[in-house]
């Protein structure tokens, strides 16, 4: 067990560092800098611009100056967001990304388990067909189209809900989901295989031959195992969906941290793309991790070596 | 099967606390009048900021010598009470008022501009926006240190101890240039690029005391030669640059050229005073954090959340407090504009600053009371690249204006009842009479074209339009081919770049066509003129012409105020004859404004200061009466 954790860490150390040396390299390959601006400037303070970003120096001098600052936690300053450092940026946005992850993870899971064991047992029937439609098409459609028939819907025909904003539940009813939405489909239709796959192995026959119930075969017995695949897919989702979507936060006006992650790499803000790449990583890697360790407590045949 | 329940406990527990934390964690009391900012401001430093998101902050924190009229933009009194101009129009002496306050009671006083301007054109502020203060004698001089010549008298500032908050200036040594020199021990930069070609004279040899000493700018982990002593930056001394402190409540502003729109420069935001002691005492940035900030200006800004609002609340201690309407004002930062319109129509803000231009279209089909378009200063064009056949034709580049028929642009592509333009400079600049390219003509278009040897566009090479990534861009450069393609017989191509690629293809003139819309700084035909001057930064054209730069600079120096418009007006016609560019259409305002808004006035550069603007209860939304906003536009 312990050797396991150690191995992680280790590889965790690994990951950055490759995803740090990539993501620099790619970044030094882009044109223009944080300094480009619709105006131009004299070439003398140009390149005190570039000199005041070390752009002007060779690139594994930058390289060493940015994996050695990184390195102690301190990620720089923003360049496009001037007075926030990368820490602060993160800070203020990574919660609130969280908690309407959560939230929309929350009704993901209630509504694709639902599904998925409803259609698992009454599979063929129309509910089964008119549900994994449903999921179908909620995998297919795109969650800026969701939100704003959403919006229309909610807001404009029956005014229920505030447009956009954060700061009240009612504001976060809606965007977590048009978020939600997309995974929960996802989710039923994991479940409903894994469903399947457990209701005819031979110990759910067994449970069956015992006289139990069919609901309690199905929740008890069966449902365990057919969640074995679902935690698996969850693990990176809820990395994804923590450091928050683009398309979302930019619908609804989140000030969470989706924005950023496109917003950085357009505008050139190479320490909080840099950043932000880092967190994710160190987000997947734990999220990863932590389905590995929930494997082996799901499943009594899982043992962490 | 124990594990397992608590696993989904402690899931279940952590997800509703996070929840609970999302709502009641950040609540704030609602605001008095709201409005949309636009995309998130990049700072509320008055030295760093650019854009127009920015300046709505800006200016409801700091206040200037003078401020921003809300009805023209013009200068209104602000810290400065009354001033004289002298006869040349070259030097200014501003009287300050006695209560005019910082936030946190002291007094704004004379030292306080000499402060902020000196810390404006500091290159270490790396402020975009120094060259306002350039306009003061020996300003430009200051910020750029390769301007500097033997004999001037020069101040050198030594690096600082470690620790100390980089806004603190290092110990000051005075002395006089005696030369420069280039060092000999090629930096590791320099020496990697290989460019060997001219060594930088980065030793700036100093007589101090009656001493020779050697300078280089160098941190102290840098090698140095051995006689030389490591600084932090070699400038100007400051003393002669054209700014006197007189007393606590004088002020001397003496500039190189009289510039006829000098005050009301003095009322943009770059010129505003910022408080020494909080600047230096927290360090940039973290002076700017709310609970450190101080400001003089009619708000002070009480919170400021990344990406959600900056909410500003009436300043007690503002001069002129009893003519600020408004307690407290949240500005949010909303990046999409069809959200921001759907908080418009919810009535969740009072002032959409930019609805989407689809929805424009429909909502201006019917008389609205809270929507009135007026022209802007603002121009849409195209840039021709005059360095590259065949546009370096000058009949090829007349040929392509013509060809454009910019009435179909404005109606098809645009959409708010933007103004066709055939000339650089936007109408209604007083004084000035602007000079046109010749009208939409494709039958001279093409008799051009044939002249410059292309009869009927036969053997005119594939031209390539550039314009930054947006769907408004593309449907104009879309039309414009179809129109070169129909008129002229011609193909063109697009290309769209993201923000940052286009402007460094800009910046290298690699492109042949490219769009780009230009704002004017300030009211006058100059902040356009000065472009196009040989090697100008904004310039991305080619165009160099020894007569054009003659005509700027005179234009530059003349006191007389009808002659300084008349060579302006020969630079444009100029401009307008050889074509390095082809206007296309004047911007319009776009603000949605609800009719109990009052105080808030169309202006041509869509400035609506916030002090200016109260709320009245006693209007409903379909009120008759029109607020000032929808006041017919002269």
């Amino acid at each position: 067990m312990t050797w396991f954790f150690v191995r992680r860490l280790l590889g965790l150390v690994v990951t950055l560092w490759v995803v740090f040396t990539v993501s620099f390299l790619l970044m030094l390959a882009v044109p223009g800098g944080p300094y480009s601006a619709e105006r131009n400037l004299p070439p003398e303070l140009e390149a005190n611009f570039k000199h005041r970003y070390r752009t002007d120096l060779p690139w594994y001098e930058q390289y060493t100056f940015d994996l050695s600052r990184d390195l102690t936690g301190d990620l720089g300053m923003s360049s496009r967001l001037q007075d926030f450092s990368v820490n602060q940026v993160i800070k203020e946005g990574l919660p609130i990304s969280a908690s309407l992850g959560i939230f929309a993870l929350f009704f993901a899971i209630v509504l694709g388990l639902s599904a998925g064991i409803v259609s698992a047992l009454y599979r063929g029937s129309i509910a089964d067909f008119s549900l994994m439609s449903l999921a179908t098409v909620g995998i297919a459609i795109p969650s800026f189209v969701v939100a704003g028939l959403a919006i229309m819907l909610f807001v404009f025909v029956i005014p229920i809900f505030p447009a956009a904003g954060w700061g009240t539940l009612r504001q976060l009813v809606l965007p977590s989901l048009c978020l939600g939405l997309a995974y929960a489909a996802e989710i039923a239709r994991i479940t409903r295989t894994g469903m399947l796959d457990a209701l005819s192995q031979d110990y759910v026959r067994t449970a069956r031959a015992k006289g139990l119930s069919e609901f309690m075969v199905a929740i008890r017995h069966a449902l365990p195992t057919a969640l074995l695949p679902v935690v698996s897919y969850l693990g990176p989702a809820v990395a994804g969906i923590l450091t928050g979507s683009v398309v979302i936060e930019k619908i609804f006006a989140i000030p969470g941290l989706g924005w950023h992650f496109v917003q950085a790499a357009l505008q050139r803000d190479l320490t909080l793309a840099m950043g932000l790449v880092l967190l994710y990583t160190v987000l997947l890697y734990t999220m990863n991790f932590i389905v590995d360790l929930s494997y082996g407590i799901l499943d009594p045949r899982v043992e962490l070596k | 099967m124990f594990g397992r329940t608590v696993f989904l406990i402690v899931m279940v527990v952590t997800g509703l606390a996070a929840v609970a934390w999302a709502v009641y964690g950040s609540r704030l009391a609602p605001a008095d009048f709201s409005f949309t900012n636009e995309t998130e401001i990049a700072t509320v430093d008055p030295a760093l900021a650019t854009g127009q998101p920015e300046m709505r902050i800006i200016q409801s924190l700091f206040e200037g010598l003078g401020r921003q009229s809300p009805k023209d933009t013009h200068f209104a009194p602000g810290a400065a009470e009354k001033w004289e101009i002298s006869e040349d129009g070259r030097v200014y002496t501003f009287h300050l008022r006695h209560d005019a306050r910082w936030s946190n009671g002291e007094p704004v006083t004379a030292r306080d501009f000499s402060y902020s301007i000196r810390r404006l054109l500091d290159p270490l502020t790396y402020s975009r926006y120094a060259y306002e203060g350039w306009y003061l004698v020996n300003g430009k001089k200051y910020t750029l240190a390769s301007e500097l010549a033997a004999g001037d008298p020069v101040e050198i500032e030594m690096n600082l101890a470690a620790g100390v908050p980089n806004t603190v200036r290092g110990e000051l040594l005075l002395g006089k240039l005696v030369r420069r020199e280039a060092s000999a021990a090629k930096s590791n930069a320099t020496a990697a690029k290989g460019d060997d070609a001219e060594p930088k004279q980065d030793i700036f040899v100093v007589e101090i005391d009656g001493k020779e000493r050697r300078f280089k700018v160098a941190e102290a982990t840098d090698r140095v030669p051995k006689d030389v002593e490591r600084c932090r930056q070699v400038l100007l001394d400051f003393r002669e640059v054209g700014l006197k402190v007189i007393d606590d409540y004088t002020l001397e502003l003496r500039l190189t050229n009289p510039t006829p729109y000098f005050l009301d420069l003095l009322a943009y935001y770059p010129l505003a005073p910022v408080n020494q002691a909080c600047v230096e005492k927290y360090g940039s940035p973290d002076w700017l954090r709310p609970e450190h900030i101080v400001t003089n200006g009619p708000f002070r800004m009480v919170a400021r959340r990344l990406r959600d609002r900056v909410r500003l609340v009436r300043s007690d201690t503002y001069w002129d407090r009893e003519n600020v309407k408004l307690n407290v004002v949240d500005a949010l930062s909303v990046d999409d504009r069809t959200t921001a319109f759907n908080l418009y129509m919810t009535r969740m803000v009072d002032w959409d600053t930019v609805p989407p231009a689809e929805v424009l279209r429909e909502l201006l089909k019917e008389p609205r009371n809270d929507l009135n378009p007026a022209p802007q200063l603002t121009t849409y064009y195209f840039l021709l690249n005059t360095t590259r056949p065949p546009l370096d034709d000058k009949r090829v580049r007349q040929a392509l204006s013509m060809a454009i028929d910019r009435e179909e642009v404005t109606r098809v592509a645009t959409g708010a009842g933007e103004i066709p333009a055939y000339s650089l400079v936007p109408p209604s600049m007083p004084g000035y009479h602007k000079q046109e390219c010749k009208p939409f003509d494709p039958a001279a278009a093409r008799k051009l074209l044939a002249e410059a040897g292309f009869p009927e566009g036969q053997g005119f090479p594939r031209i390539e339009i550039l314009y930054n990534t947006d769907q408004a861009h593309q449907a104009i450069a879309e039309l414009i081919r179809k129109q070169w393609q129909n008129n002229l017989g011609i193909t063109a191509t697009l290309r769209n770049e993201e923000w940052g690629s286009y402007q460094d293809s800009i910046q290298q003139l690699k492109f042949t066509v490219a769009r780009r819309a230009w704002v004017g700084d300030y009211m006058d035909p100059n902040t356009y003129a000065d472009m196009f001057v040989t090697g100008g930064e904004n310039n991305n054209t080619g165009f160099a012409n020894p007569e054009y730069d003659k005509l700027i600079s005179d234009a530059a120096t003349e006191v007389d105020k009808t002659k300084r418009m008349e060579l302006l007006e020969k630079s444009e016609r100029m401009l307008m004859d050889e074509q390095p560019i082809i206007p296309v259409y004047f911007y319009v305002s776009r603000n949605m404004v609800r009719p109990w808004v009052r105080g808030f006035y169309n202006t041509l550069q869509d400035v609506h200061p916030i002090r200016d603007i109260w709320i009245d209860r006693s209007v409903k939304q379909d009120d008759p009466r029109p607020n000032e906003y929808m006041e017919p536009v002269k």
